[in-house]
């Protein structure tokens, strides 16, 4: 990143701004009018109008409910711009309109509703419900008496007809009266308590075309909305400037290399009238040192693009950081493997993948499927390697072969049994034939806890490197070689030293204790001194955390077996009044026992899907992260000024 | 060698010892991650983009099981010492 400056006459901002907005190059540092010769600058061109003809739009696109989508058809600036007068305010109108009508409909449905609820009793009075209405020298009084209304009513007006029935201990009463006497009618009622209801007119039905109009305009409206958008930015920018009464003065971060680029274009654009100056990494870095931030730009290949939202959400990498997205592409994916590990699943969940793919195609689904779908390939990988089908007892030993009895109880016999699979004809590989691995076997247990042990060495050592390169990046030597390459020491013959108990080789075991004692040594001698060996036990727990690849795997490993063998041992059986051979089960036992398998092996999915996800996620962000990252805070993305178009035509 | 005790009884004890490990670190995390969790859902209305540091400091209890589980499978995979005594 180089900071630049780019000044120039106020003349030629509106191009100027239009270059930078196509181009698509600077990131913007905002003025904050702290200088006295400076003033903010003032938005340009027809903000106010653009800005309005917005909240139009948005108005009308929340009441059609369109939501960000990916674009099914492109259009060019001009037919935007010809159309909007007609989107904004014919269109724009009728939906406003019939939105607004749709409204009135509803509370007048509520309104009658509870007319309904209240009129209910009056089928207590044997009128017909158009009997009320519709007389032209009649009043009508209808509602509830609190006392018989009959006498006065008949004192004050000679000709009259009363009707009333009690429902719900309420007197209602139906008063018909000579318009004439309506007003001394009305006196003399409310003596009595008298409250008026009103008798509903229910007619007409809710029919609108909205469906059919959403479709026909809602890629126009999403483009119009961006071209708004566009314009608003454009036309406020200027607020994030420094102006004085004639020049405006524009500060910003440009990739290294794009700075020619963008002199060179921004010059042409302005015609002579405007100058950019690359300022000088010493003083650019005074700036930083004054509280401003250097943006950064994550470049990552497109297959490891989508893990930058795991980077994201921690923290933006700072300038000067490393990018640990390559690493979590890395090693996520291997993590998420180990723990799922299961041919079956990680099928299921690629196909499930694939469907969510084909379904959702806005870029944050597109990222989280993509990530997901490493992951769910390096699940069958490590899935083919211990062996498993849908659980241990489950297709594996039928679809792809298994040991004789005979052979099983001869290495159990021996203490070597790592797993009943094989690999077809190619029988058991690796040394001691442990491929496939049954993860519930002792032997496997216990290989697998050094494995996961030293995949945290492992991990744990690639952040602990990264952590000493960015010390050094930052200059920070002794925080490199008295903080950092410490703990990595301790953590790696921590793990060889236990190996060496293991494997029973004693030197090993020595010479580890005595690095694990000059570790300790250095780290008192480090910029935290005796203080830093509060840290040590935090060390090992590190290290230990790493057991969760063997252990949530281990769950779900348990969770599939006992569906297996509720399903097939216990509930097929005893269904079939103890039958032991699958020949003899009975059609409903075998109807009860797969729902129960289906039902449970469903739940291990969904299990398998969320902690595979989190556990590695906690390993790179507890365990890995912070051996090297943000030890300087969060950086600050590269957001240059600019638009990416998804609906306009370029 | 004297028979201590019965090989099934011992068996059976380290089984509950194991699970007692677990389980009574499993409850220790869950307390521990409630009030972080409580506090961070808290941060997250406010600051969304506080999710990631926050699901940082809730994982961090998460380790106590895995000590809890450690104990277990050392006790249920590798350990020995009764082996001497259960023979006779």
């Amino acid at each position: 990143m180089s900071r630049v400056v780019v000044a120039g006459s106020k003349d030629v901002i509106s191009p100027v701004v239009e270059k930078l907005h196509e181009l698509r190059l600077l990131h913007i540092v905002n003025y904050n009018g702290d200088q006295p010769e400076f003033e903010l600058g003032k938005p340009i061109g027809k903000a106010r109008e653009y800005s309005e003809n917005l909240i139009k739009l948005r108005s009308v696109t929340r009441y059609l409910d369109m939501k960000n989508k990916a674009p099914e058809r492109t259009y060019p600036e001009s037919q935007v711009l010809s159309e909007m007068d007609n989107l904004l305010n014919n269109v724009g109108g009728d939906v406003t309109a019939t939105f607004e009508r749709i409204t009135e409909i509803e509370a007048e449905i509520k309104s009658k509703q509870d007319q309904i609820k209240s009129l209910t009793p009056l089928s207590v009075i044997p009128l017909p419900l158009e009997a009320y209405h519709g007389y032209d020298s009649l009043a009508t009084f209808v509602g509830t008496a609190v006392t018989p209304v009959e006498a006065d009513v008949a004192r004050v007006s000679p000709a009259n007809e009363v009707f009333t029935g009690t429902a719900k201990n309420a007197t209602y009463v139906a008063v018909f009266v000579p318009v004439e006497k309506a007003s001394e009618v009305s006196a003399v009622l409310s003596e009595h308590g008298f409250s008026e209801m009103s008798v509903p007119k229910l007619e007409g039905s809710v029919d609108s075309a909205i469906a059919s109009l959403k479709k026909q305009y809602e890629d126009l409206m999403l483009a119009t909305d961006e071209y708004l958008s566009m314009q608003v930015n454009k036309s406020e920018s200027p607020l994030r400037f420094a102006e004085t009464e004639n020049a405006f003065v524009i500060d910003g971060w440009v990739p290294s290399d794009q700075y020619s680029r963008l002199k060179n274009e921004l010059e042409s654009a302005a015609g002579g009238k405007l100058d950019v100056q690359l300022i000088a990494d010493k003083e650019a870095e005074e700036l930083v040192k004054g509280g401003e931030d250097v943006p950064t730009k994550m470049d990552n290949p497109s297959i490891v693009r989508p893990y930058e939202l795991i980077t994201r959400l921690f923290a933006i990498p700072e300038y000067k950081e490393f990018d640990p997205t390559l690493l979590i592409f890395i090693f996520f994916p291997i993590m998420y493997g180990m723990i799922l590990g299961d041919v079956g699943y990680g099928i299921i969940i690629l196909l499930i993948l694939t469907l969510l793919k084909k379904r959702f195609k806005t870029e944050g689904w597109q990222q989280l499927t993509s990530l997901f779908m490493i992951s769910g390939i390096w699940a069958v990988i490590f899935g083919i390697l211990y062996g498993e089908m849908f659980g241990p007892l489950g297709l594996w030993n039928h679809v792809v072969g298994m040991i004789s009895h005979h052979e099983m109880e001869m290495l159990q016999n021996a203490g070597l049994f790592f797993g009943e699979g094989t690999f077809g004809p190619l029988g058991r590989l690796g040394p001691l034939g442990i491929f496939p691995l049954y993860r519930l076997a002792t032997n496997a247990v216990l290989l697998l806890i050094g494995v996961s042990l030293f995949v945290g060495v492992i991990h744990c050592s690639v952040g602990s490197i990264l952590g000493i390169k960015t010390e050094l990046n930052y200059g920070e030597k002794k925080h490199a070689y008295f903080e950092r390459l410490p703990v990595m020491l301790f953590q790696v013959f921590f793990g060889l030293a236990l190996l060496g108990l293991v494997m029973g080789l004693m030197t090993m075991v020595y010479i580890s204790v005595a690095v694990i004692v000059i570790s300790v040594v250095m780290m008192v001698m480090g910029p935290e001194g005796a203080m830093g060996l509060a840290h040590v036990p935090s060390y090992v727990s590190n290290l230990i955390s790493y057991l969760r690849l063997l252990a949530i795997g281990l769950a779900s490993v348990g969770l599939a077996y006992a569906a297996n063998q509720l399903s097939f041992y216990v509930i097929m059986p005893m269904l079939s009044g103890g039958a032991t051979n699958s020949a003899d089960f009975s059609i409903p036992a075998i109807i009860v026992g797969i729902v129960i398998l289906v039902s449970v092996h469903f739940i291990n999915i969904l299990l398998g899907i969320l902690s595979p996800f989190m556990h590695p996620l906690r390993l790179h962000y507890v365990e890995m992260f912070t051996k090297f990252y943000s030890a300087h805070g969060g950086g600050v993305e590269y957001s240059p000024f600019g638009h990416v178009r998804r609906f306009l035509k370029a | 060698m004297v028979v201590v005790a019965d090989a099934g009884i011992l068996y059976g004890l380290i089984a509950v010892g194991a699970g007692l490990a677990t389980g009574l670190a499993g409850i220790g995390a869950g307390v521990g991650e409630q009030g972080i969790g409580a506090a961070v859902v808290g941060v997250v209305a406010e600051e969304p983009g506080f999710l990631g540091k926050g699901l940082f400091l809730m994982l961090l209890p998460e380790t106590l099981i895995i000590f809890g589980l450690a104990v277990s499978l050392i006790l249920m995979f590798a350990w020995t010492p009764f082996s001497a005594i259960v023979t006779p």
